[in-house]
């Protein structure tokens, strides 16, 4: 076994890994205008979901059609297992969400023309203005969750380290929601914390780069701060890729094996995970130097 | 040597915690969060309306009432609790019939009594409809070719009497409730005589709150309240009717049952005081209707002939006996002091629960598995190690959830997992120092100890920044968020402490023990130490 320890030229290539990024984010963007914007679920925007368990097997065919009856064809409807079946109802095509007597009556036609199992599944209802206050507090969470980063890495590193550690942070949430903006996944409630344990993964693998630069930093002279750089992104690589595997072991078997609400989460984490694996080794460090290039400090 | 005794007490800490955990484990079941053990969850916001403002108090108020229905209902171990926005949020385990159990819980049961001052009809010729009343939108709803909209009075009797004239003025989007006189087709659209309230025959007008969604009628000039619109269930005619005189707080018992003639009542009595106000009442409008008002709807309005004295009387107008008993459930737990809209109500059912558990529990072994094969092989001797914290961290975290009562749900594996992951790395990070270190030629035991010095700040500086995302979750977060902010807080912190201290004490005592100390044991090959 060949036992020489690898050394790359990372920052060499910035410009690679820049266009990379800019690439996968752009899909993102153009995602997001094809598809007519994200798709929102029914905890942002209100509506009904129920899930139900049907006597036997059947197609999403037979259920549109009753629904179709009932006045609510435009539902959305999601299998789960062989006999078992998601209806989100959102509150915006029909202008509020159902009572409880609509949805009595969506579930007696279903039973009568399909027969379903009388223990129900799952059932929520949510006011689409409820939403609008999810939304605001997730976004008040997001924002004050960075200031508090970009803070504590400003006293315990520099100001630029934070800035770039934000400027990470933000590329990861962009390629995830890229994703689902590209899928035409759902985004809910579960997507939001997914989003905010991206932003802490990330950061933790970006700071264990960025510990390893502050360390080697008095070796610029010697290296130059790209060589510095370079440098530390290599030492930290077994770590960065191994952290990364170990992680992502239970969130796939989660993504595998998981219910629809787990798999929803596991995705968002796996893209996450992923991309902030990558931002890490590839996007914050080459921002750092070209900041320094910039603004010299250390020897270029 | 020094070092050698705090290695010790370190452990001998742990093994107590260990044992403490081991302890909670076997003897109290963890708590599971709804999504895991089937239940229903509703999010009730107050909202303020007329003579009800949104206070501590007044929630404070409001739960207990909650909890009292909840009680009342039969249904066992629910939580009642408040969110940042002052929502009060209900957990109920394992209901037979949430929608129910939801209405029961959010009816404000507001009781009024009020004199019925007539209803809205459409006339066209002889014939005479209900008019309606849309509380959503504030609008009042007749046949577009009707002569006119009137105000008449007992519509129980043969020939009602009409009492007022109602007038629409669609440039100013404006109602009025005109004298019983005046003539819409007298009335001066295009001319000078334009204002209405010029003609003398303006009883008042009407005022919407988009927000309380009651239409109001007011003294055109001083604004004073007349009346209000509310609907008669009865008929769901649009009903006048006018201030309150006396509220279901002064209520002493209420109760379902049939009166003589076989019709579903609830029966009402006041106290002392009520009692009182009660008798005056039906003293002073004798001849007149009054109105029992649940909840802004007209359930009954009964003619007034006698003095009632003893405080007594019925609701009718009910359909069921189960309705009857939800009314004098709610009456006897009294009003809610602030209206509360259902924001978000969803039951989950028990095998949708348990699934989910069942699932996440086998994707988290596996992984485990994984994990410890894969630090194994990496790591060798080390990652055996590892493989102890982790279920050290496991045990630890198993312990302190159920010791501190906290409830597992669904994104709280995620958040389990995730940690698992983050106590991982932080070995991970350990180890490759470990293993440079021993690289620049130094013993593995020189190695150990400044492999740990040097991961000991990037392992806090990457948990703290986590730390503060974990702080800003559980302060903004809501609901599920919240419960994953806690479970992400706590894993960090727990591997964070066993990566540090235990996984460092135990490795330094393995590292004193002969054979264990080899370089084979971190996974260095003899070569690479030249």
């Amino acid at each position: 076994m060949n036992r020489k320890r690898l050394h790359f030229n990372f920052i060499g290539r910035s410009k690679i890994w820049f266009i990379i990024s800019a690439v996968v984010i752009l899909a993102g963007v153009a995602g997001y205008f094809i598809q007519g914007g994200f798709n929102f679920g029914i905890d942002f925007l209100g509506g009904t979901l129920i899930e139900v368990e049907f006597e036997q097997e059947i197609g999403s065919g037979e259920i549109r059609e009753v629904l179709g009856r009932e006045g609510y064809g435009s539902s959305v409807i999601q299998q789960t297992d062989s006999n078992k079946y998601i209806i989100r109802i959102k509150a915006e095509e029909i202008g509020k969400p159902i009572s409880t007597d609509e949805k009595t009556r969506i579930l007696d036609a279903l039973d009568e023309d399909i027969g379903i199992n009388p223990q129900l599944m799952q059932d929520r209802t949510v006011n689409p203005g409820f939403g609008s206050i999810l939304i605001r507090n997730a976004l008040i969470a997001i924002a004050i969750s960075l200031a508090g980063i970009l803070i504590y890495v400003w006293i315990r590193f520099e100001f630029r380290f934070g800035a770039t550690a934000i400027v990470t942070l933000a590329h990861d949430v962009l390629v995830t929601l890229g994703v689902y903006a590209i899928l035409g996944r759902e985004i809910n409630t579960s997507t939001i914390a997914a989003l905010l344990t991206i932003i802490g993964y990330s950061l933790n693998d970006t700071i264990v780069v960025f510990d390893r630069i502050r360390e080697n930093t008095p070796q610029a002279r010697k290296f130059g701060y790209a060589g510095v750089v370079n440098n530390s992104v290599n030492m930290t690589l077994s770590r960065s890729i191994n952290t990364s595997v170990t992680t992502l072991f239970p969130i796939i078997l989660l993504l595998i094996l998981g219910t629809a609400a787990l798999k929803d989460f596991a995705l968002a984490l796996t893209i996450g995970i992923i991309s902030g694996t990558y931002s890490s080794i590839f996007f914050a460090s080459p921002i750092l130097v070209v900041w320094n290039n910039k603004f010299s400090k250390y020897k270029k | 040597m020094r070092n050698k005794k705090i290695n010790i007490i370190v452990l001998a800490i742990f093994v107590l915690i260990i044992a403490v955990s081991v302890y909670y484990i076997i003897t109290e079941p963890i708590n599971l969060g709804l999504d895991l053990k089937g239940g229903t969850q509703i999010i009730l916001k107050p909202v303020e309306s007329e003579g009800s403002e949104v206070t501590s108090e007044s929630l404070d108020k409001a739960m207990l009432i909650i909890m009292d229905r909840i009680d009342r209902l039969g249904i066992s171990e629910p939580l009642v609790t408040r969110d940042i926005s002052n929502n009060i949020i209900i957990q109920l385990p394992g209901v037979g019939d949430p929608d129910h159990a939801i209405s029961v819980i959010g009816k404000t049961a507001q009781l009024e009594f009020r004199i019925l001052l007539g209803t809205l009809v459409s006339r066209t010729g002889q014939n005479t409809e209900f008019v309606e009343f849309d509380p959503e939108t504030g609008s009042i709803v007749y046949d577009e070719n009707s002569e006119e909209v009137i105000l008449v009075d007992n519509i129980n009797s043969v020939m009602p009497i009409k009492t007022g004239v109602l007038h629409t003025d669609i440039a100013a989007g404006e109602i009025y409730l005109m004298d019983k006189d005046f003539n819409p087709g007298d009335f001066d659209y295009t001319g000078a005589e334009t204002d209405i309230l010029d003609t003398g025959m303006v009883t008042g007008r009407f005022e919407y709150n988009r927000d309380t969604g009651e239409l109001l009628l007011v003294d055109a000039d001083s604004g004073s309240l007349l009346g209000e619109l509310l609907i008669d269930s009865r008929t769901n005619a649009a009903s006048l009717v006018g201030p309150v005189l006396l509220t279901g707080d002064k209520l002493a018992k209420a109760g379902a049952g049939y009166d003589s003639n076989g019709r579903i009542i609830v029966s009402l009595s006041f106290k002392d005081e009520g009692a009182g106000i009660f008798e005056d009442i039906t003293r002073n409008n004798i001849g007149e209707q009054l109105a029992i008002v649940l909840d802004e709807e007209i359930k009954s309005a009964p003619s007034l002939g006698v003095v009632i004295t003893g405080g007594d009387a019925v609701i009718e107008g009910i359909n069921s006996l189960d309705e009857a008993k939800d009314i004098s459930l709610v009456l006897q737990t009294g009003a809610l002091p602030v209206n509360l809209i259902i924001e978000e109500s969803s039951t989950v059912g028990p095998t949708l629960g348990k699934d989910a558990l069942n699932k996440g529990i086998l994707a988290g072994i596996i992984g485990l598995v994984l994990i410890i094969i894969f630090m194994v092989a990496y790591y060798r001797g080390l990652g055996l190690i590892s493989a102890l914290g982790i279920a050290v961290y496991i045990a630890i975290f198993w312990g302190i959830m159920t010791g501190i009562g906290a409830a597992l749900t669904l994104p709280g594996i995620a958040g389990i997992i995730l940690t698992i992951g983050m106590a991982v790395d932080a070995n991970v990070i350990i180890f490759a120092r470990i293993r440079e270190e021993a690289r620049k030629g130094k013993s593995t035991r020189i190695a150990i100890g400044d492999g740990f010095k040097h991961a000991l700040r990037t392992i806090i500086d990457a948990n703290v920044t986590t730390l503060i995302t974990a702080a800003a979750l559980y302060r903004f977060g809501t609901g599920p968020i919240k419960g994953f902010a806690v479970t992400l807080a706590l894993g960090v912190i727990i591997s964070m402490a066993i990566s540090l201290l235990f996984t460092r004490g135990i490795l330094f005592t393995a590292a004193g023990l002969p054979g264990l100390a080899s370089p084979g044991f971190i996974g260095v090959r003899k070569k690479e130490e030249q």
